[in-house]
């Protein structure tokens, strides 16, 4: 048994002596786990703790657990203890108190890869369950404003239009602007080489009203509007606001669902209109410098190519993906769990679902328009 | 009772928000393993003060020392060793959301020792023991916690480095009055098993009544 500065072992022929001395602190408490960790007793000692300055709780701790490791039974009365002071002997008493139930660690329950893909995939059919139940909700309480106008809360809706729709303006303008600017520059590299110029007017009416504008003005919609009602709403309930609600006779729903529903509805098309222009204005820029059109031949032809449809299609798909968007956003603020974090955690899964569901959306909208012959 | 023996020594403090006075001259020492309130109604600057004694907001004027270091004129080394010395309880326990309640009391012992992760983990029951809760609790998240507990688990992370003072901020207010008579029972095992030092901010006469030092 080496010599440690915290304890020595003496024995004579009657007794076993474990006589602690110096300062048993936290700080030190790795030094005295190493050289308690080889402790052997010959016999169950007597422990002397004259020489003992401090000894804090933890250290006690890993005294006793040391002791047990050896064999000693450290229960009240089995052991000796000498000249312990006090204060302590209490702490020691104390500790001791605990030791049983320190005995058996908490068994943390273990899943494999196959039961949390069954977990994942149950919590996906319970979220998609619930925003179908809640569309329902939305539609039937929209269904009510329709019947009962006065139900509207105007106030509501105008300063969820001023923040869904007029603030979202400057980026969406220049978002498109850069897009149409992108494509009439990649089509017009193509294009160049056969002498076909003037189709990268086509390629880009067609494909921004009809595509490109409703998806990138959905998306930046969803981070923008869609993470701001699962953070409005979610902090609402952290606070109690929609249980407050409910209590003085409103519905939530009404009160709070609806207004950025229809906000977003019809924001969404407006802010599509905005993107279209601003995705032909990008491309009449650089078409002029690049393929050498200047912007009446531009016009010109854009009154050809251009077919009113396509921006009927753009401007109609708004309003479905602003409806799952605001769904999505505020069931997620609604049902968010009770502590902050869950904030955080749902307001990116709102943004993760919302472009999700808009892609979905538009690959639908194009098998259907397809089959339509639009 | 100035001395060897004063772990917290306040001296002349004032503080002031804008033109409205809050402390005017406080002054006072406390000696080591006492249990001392500070009390008064809300709003009344008792947290401004526990604040500025562990150095998270500056006093507009006056001195703290704790354990022998002034905190706000101590070179940053020294801090940092004080802060090991002393533990603080906040108002809503202040756990970090994102950890479970065990991983919470761990923080300071993983930052601070060099102790294995199993030493870790039986300090940690220990400590969730000494502040009156099951081991078992120490696998739920704060958020999935009662009030009651989670001042508690505070508590535990607080004690987590066997503090020389413990500071706690309102350690009783939303509790229901068995809850928090239960709670002073805790505090008072701490200071007379553990010779803590413990100075508690509170407006609960009935905190202070338990208490034998006020």
């Amino acid at each position: 048994m080496p010599d440690s500065p915290w304890f020595a072992i003496e024995a004579d022929a009657m007794h076993v002596w474990l006589r602690l001395s110096g300062a048993w602190r936290l700080p030190r408490l790795a030094e005295i786990e190493a050289d308690l960790a080889t402790l052997t007793l010959p016999a169950i000692p007597t422990i002397d703790g004259r020489a003992l300055a401090q000894i804090d709780s933890a250290c006690a701790l890993v005294l006793l657990r040391a002791l047990q490791r050896a064999g000693v039974d450290v229960h009240a009365g089995a052991l000796r203890w000498v000249g312990l002071s006090e204060v302590h002997s209490r702490i020691v008493e104390q500790v001791r108190g605990h030791l049983a139930q320190l005995a058996a660690p908490p068994a943390v329950p273990r899943h494999g890869g196959l039961a949390q893909l069954g977990r994942h995939a149950v919590a996906l059919g319970a979220l998609l369950h619930g925003h179908v139940n809640f569309l329902g909700a939305t539609v039937a309480a929209l269904g009510e404003v329709l019947l009962r106008p006065r139900r509207l809360r105007p106030r509501e809706l105008t300063v969820q239009l001023e923040q869904t729709g007029l603030n979202a303006i400057p980026v969406v303008a220049l978002v498109t602007l850069l897009i149409g600017v992108v494509i009439a520059y990649l089509l017009g590299l193509q294009a160049e080489k056969y002498g076909a110029n003037i189709f990268v007017v086509d390629g880009v009416a067609i494909g921004a009203t009809r595509e490109f504008a409703p998806i990138i003005v959905a998306v930046i919609v969803a981070g923008r509007s869609g993470a701001a009602f699962t953070a409005q709403l979610g902090s609402m309930r952290l606070t109690e606001e929609i249980d407050a609600i409910r209590t003085l006779g409103l519905s939530p729903q009404q009160v709070l669902v609806v207004p950025r529903v229809l906000a977003l509805m019809l924001a969404l098309p407006l802010l599509v209109f905005v993107g279209d222009v601003m995705s032909l204005a990008g491309a009449m820029a650089i078409a002029g410098p690049m393929l050498d059109i200047t912007p009446a031949a531009f016009m010109a032809r854009l009154r050809d190519a251009l077919d009113a449809r396509h921006v009927f299609v753009g401007l109609v798909k708004a309003p479905v993906f602003a409806l799952f968007i605001a769904v999505i956003g505020t069931r997620m603020g609604m049902t968010v769990g009770r502590d902050i974090r869950a904030v955080g955690e749902a307001t990116t899964s709102t943004v993760v679902q919302s472009i999700v569901a808009v892609i979905l959306l538009d690959a639908g909208f194009a098998v259907l328009l397809q089959e339509l012959d639009l | 009772m100035p001395g060897m023996n004063a772990v917290i020594e306040v001296d002349s403090v004032q503080t002031r928000f804008a033109a409205q006075a809050v402390h005017a001259d406080v002054s006072f020492t406390i000696a080591r393993g006492t249990l001392v309130g500070l009390i008064g109604a809300s709003g009344s600057g008792k947290s401004v003060l526990l604040r500025e004694m562990i150095g998270l907001q500056r006093p507009s004027a006056g001195r703290v020392r704790l354990l022998g270091t002034d905190m706000w004129s101590a070179p940053a080394r020294e801090l940092d060793a004080v802060r090991q010395r002393f533990g603080m309880m906040f108002q809503d326990g202040a756990l970090f959301s994102s950890l479970t309640v065990a991983q919470n009391v761990a923080v300071p012992l993983r930052e601070h020792t060099r102790l294995t992760p199993a030493n870790i983990e039986a300090l940690v029951g220990l400590r969730l023991l000494q502040a009156g809760l099951e081991p078992d609790a120490g696998t739920k998240m704060p958020s999935e916690l009662s009030g009651g507990m989670r001042k508690r688990a505070a508590v535990a992370r607080a004690i987590a480095l066997e503090p020389e003072i413990l500071f706690l901020d309102e350690p009783t207010s939303g509790l229901d009055p068995i809850t928090a008579r239960g709670f002073d029972r805790l505090v008072r095992s701490l200071v007379d098993n553990l010779g803590i030092t413990v100075l508690l901010a509170t407006h609960d006469l009935d905190t202070c009544s338990a208490w034998s030092t006020v």
